[in-house]
């Protein structure tokens, strides 16, 4: 049984609607942006970091930057770097590939400053 | 004679301390979702809290941007659209825990009132909740959950949208403090 033209368009329009539906779909509902993807607004060491958004943190809030500095706590969670930043890490998993003492680079997203316990706080960090 | 009571004096007060427990990373999660719709909820698994062990004060302060949502867009939007995080960056709480005694405190729960402050979006709100205390290890654990209403903190929810949003918002809190050393 072959169909007529007018099913043949019925069908291929519904088809092309199903495809892009199913891309806006798609794209509606997409998961955010994986800080290993995400474009990076500072990079520098702790110190570095701390003058430049010292006075506006709140400008920097939700900015990637990339942060060196010197391990000098380790919690479950995440490191301190030079005693000033809190980062907390992406995969917990890599806190066994940090030493502490050490000198390490992350890349994370800035949340903001932490008055309660007066420190800079950075979450999704990766090792760099 | 002077100087020997004025130390004594700065002495005695520096040496009443407080035993603080805190905790960098806990767990706060909202729940705003209505059955048959998509679920609206989000975790900040960097929520800072303070418990002065001596006093039961509480203190916590959380970052709005530092909810995560499984999809991308309804984070946007609660950021923008809802929170204005923008303008309005912390949610902090500032309380007091009733009878609050850690030497009684063991593995086994205890239930204790929890009293104070919650303020976001620059409005405060007074909520009275009971919170579940238990020891693990050397960790004081508190789980606690309260409900919130958005017209509590001026948040407006469109008409497009209210049928898919929960009238009342269910916040739960995790948080594992650990000593102050």
């Amino acid at each position: 049984m072959s169909l007529s033209k007018k099913n043949k368009l019925i069908i291929t329009f519904l088809l092309v609607f199903s495809v892009i539906g199913f891309a806006i779909y798609t794209y509606a509902m997409q998961p955010p942006t994986a800080i290993e993807n995400k474009k990076i607004d500072f990079s520098g060491s702790s110190d570095e970091l701390l003058l430049k958004i010292i006075d506006h943190t709140e400008e920097w809030q939700d900015k990637i930057v990339v942060v060196s500095g010197e391990v000098t706590n380790i919690d479950e969670n995440g490191v301190m770097l030079s005693s000033k930043i809190y980062c907390q890490l992406k995969q917990v998993s890599d806190l066994q590939k940090i030493n502490p003492s050490n000198n390490i680079s992350l890349k994370g997203r800035i949340i903001g400053y932490d008055d309660l316990l007066e420190e800079l706080k950075l979450d999704q960090c990766i090792i760099q | 004679m002077k100087k020997v009571a004025i130390t004594l004096f700065l002495l005695v007060s520096f040496s009443t301390f407080a035993q603080k427990y805190y905790t960098k990373t806990g767990n706060t999660k909202f729940k705003a979702s209505v059955e048959a719709f998509e679920p609206v909820e989000a975790t900040n698994n960097s929520t800072t809290a303070i418990i002065n062990v001596t006093s039961g004060e509480i203190a916590s302060l959380l970052f709005i941007k530092a909810f995560n949502f499984r999809v991308a867009l309804m984070q946007e939007h609660f950021n923008e659209n809802y929170m204005d995080s923008g303008t309005f960056p912390k949610a902090t709480f500032k309380g007091l825990i009733s009878d609050f005694d850690l030497s009684k405190i063991s593995s086994t729960e205890e239930k204790l009132l929890l009293k104070g402050i919650l303020t976001v979006r620059g409005v405060e709100k007074e909520i009275e909740t009971l919170a579940t205390f238990s020891k693990k290890e050397d960790k004081l654990l508190m789980v606690t959950s309260f409900g919130v209403k958005p017209e509590d903190f001026n948040i407006k929810i469109p008409k497009i949208v209210s049928n898919k949003i929960a009238g009342t918002i269910n916040i739960s809190l995790v948080y594992e403090f650990i000593e102050k050393k």
